[in-house]
């Protein structure tokens, strides 16, 4: 349950934030980020639908290769 | 050194004029996924063991937390939401009774995953005459957005289970006993981002154990043992952090006020551990019309066999507190696998068994624990 997704902004509505990642859309809340000063393009990482941390693309990147590979290593049997 | 790659850092390391045997501790989860897919314990030196410790909060979830939950599905006239790997977790409990959430559902009680804290709160809202209890189970990475919920406001009817725990007194725990097992740690990069990387100063500090933050990547796991490895060398003890890009000093600030605001930190038990001090979170009085254990009465039975324990023959304690790997459980892969789990540690994705046997590490052990795998 560690496992932090980085997600990039597309809009922002009150505490809200409608991420995308992958293509896939999430609503995020903001309400552990709120004195961050987020605005719609940031990249987050975000844990259970919350926004935990503000980060850079370059580390979005980074992240998403690393859970590329883990998703890649299969789940199990 | 940022940026540098997963073999420059081994290079690095292998340079090292290490000691003959070095026991570096991750209590992460997600440390010990990343560590097992990057294959990072074979291309170490032969010195250095990497040991799984408490990094699993499903997995020390309190057995009687897990009963009680199944018992409210159950018994109670109410929808039951936890994260979807506590549905599978199996308390000790009759073949004809309930032993999982997931059998209690089946047995016809409304239970249903989520993957978010929002998730519980919206089902409330769309089940306005129901109560519906959130059985919170988590470390403070899951934890803090619990409190944030009920900070930011929660439909009457929500009622919170909360199982939640703190990352450091269990580590804290090991190093005050007299077989820590372990000689450096790699602390939790997230439960950091969260907390503050400060929380975890004492071991330094008060147990002068090298320290260094780690995030996700094979990269920044291999810093955090390089500066690991570099101060016991140099016999120079700092709290390093290979995280910097997500871990600041203080943490996320408004989470641990909101964290502050909801919760209490109580002393808890852990499955299969016992009561470790102020390592529990508890809904403090401000709260306390949301909190789902004064809500509903208490399905505790102290008759209950091996209540709060591991099942029997299961050694997932040891494995919980690193004293054993997975494999040399007398279960694993054999009766327990994660189609049919005896042990949390085969459940959770963050368990070091369930870890494992998805790295393709499946073999029972051949080896005493020291260098093996």
């Amino acid at each position: 349950m560690c496992l932090g997704i980085p997600m990039q902004i597309r809009s922002i509505d009150g505490y809200t934030a409608n991420c995308e990642a992958k293509g896939v859309r999430r609503d995020v809340s903001l309400f552990m980020m709120q004195d961050a000063g987020l605005q719609v393009d940031d990249y987050v990482v975000v844990h259970v639908g919350y926004a935990i941390q503000k980060i850079t693309p370059q580390e979005a990147r980074t992240a998403w290769e690393l859970y590329d590979q883990m998703l890649e290593g299969g789940t199990g049997a | 050194m940022s940026g540098d790659s997963p073999r420059q850092w081994l290079e690095r390391i292998r340079g090292l004029p290490l000691p003959e045997h070095v026991r570096i501790m991750n209590v992460c989860g997600g440390h010990e996924r990343s560590i097992t897919m990057a294959g990072l314990r074979s291309a170490l030196p032969e010195n250095i063991e990497l040991i799984p410790g408490p990094g699993c909060p499903v997995c020390i979830c309190p057995e009687e937390d897990v009963f009680e939950a199944i018992q409210l599905a159950l018994n109670e006239d109410i929808i039951l939401v936890a994260f979807g790997d506590m549905l599978r977790v199996p308390v000790n409990a009759p073949r004809k009774d309930a032993r999982s959430l997931e059998q209690a559902r089946a047995m016809g009680a409304d239970v249903r995953p989520i993957a978010s804290p929002l998730e519980a709160a919206r089902i409330a809202r769309q089940n306005p005459g129901k109560p519906v209890v959130f059985f919170a189970a988590g470390f403070e990475t899951t934890t803090a957005p619990v409190a944030a919920l009920l900070v930011e406001g929660v439909p009457d009817n929500l009622f919170v289970l909360l199982s939640g725990r703190l990352t450091w007194p269990a580590v804290a725990m090991l190093l005050d006993s007299d077989t820590p097992g372990f000689d450096a740690l790699v602390a939790p990069g997230h439960v950091s981002t969260v907390m503050g990387p400060e929380e975890w100063e004492f071991v330094v500090h008060k147990h002068s154990i090298p320290a260094a933050v780690a995030g996700f990547t094979a990269e920044s796991l291999l810093a955090a043992m390089y500066s690991t490895l570099r101060q016991l060398l140099e016999d120079h003890r700092f709290l390093d952090n290979c995280y910097p890009e997500l871990v600041q000093p203080g943490g996320n600030r408004r989470a641990r006020q909101q964290l502050h605001q909801a919760m209490d930190v109580t002393d808890a038990n852990w499955r299969g551990v016992g009561i470790i001090p102020d390592s529990g979170f508890a809904l403090n009085t401000a709260y306390t019309r949301h909190d789902a254990r004064r809500e509903f009465p208490s399905y505790a039975d102290d008759a209950r066999k091996r209540a709060g324990e591991m099942p029997p023959g299961c050694d997932c304690a040891k494995v919980v507190l690193g004293k054993i790997y997975p494999n040399e459980c007398r279960l694993f892969g054999i009766a327990c696998r994660p189609r049919h789990p005896v042990g949390p540690c085969m459940v959770s994705d963050e368990g070091a068994c369930r870890i494992w046997w998805s790295g393709g590490m499946r073999e029972p052990v051949t080896k005493p624990k020291r260098m093996m795998a």
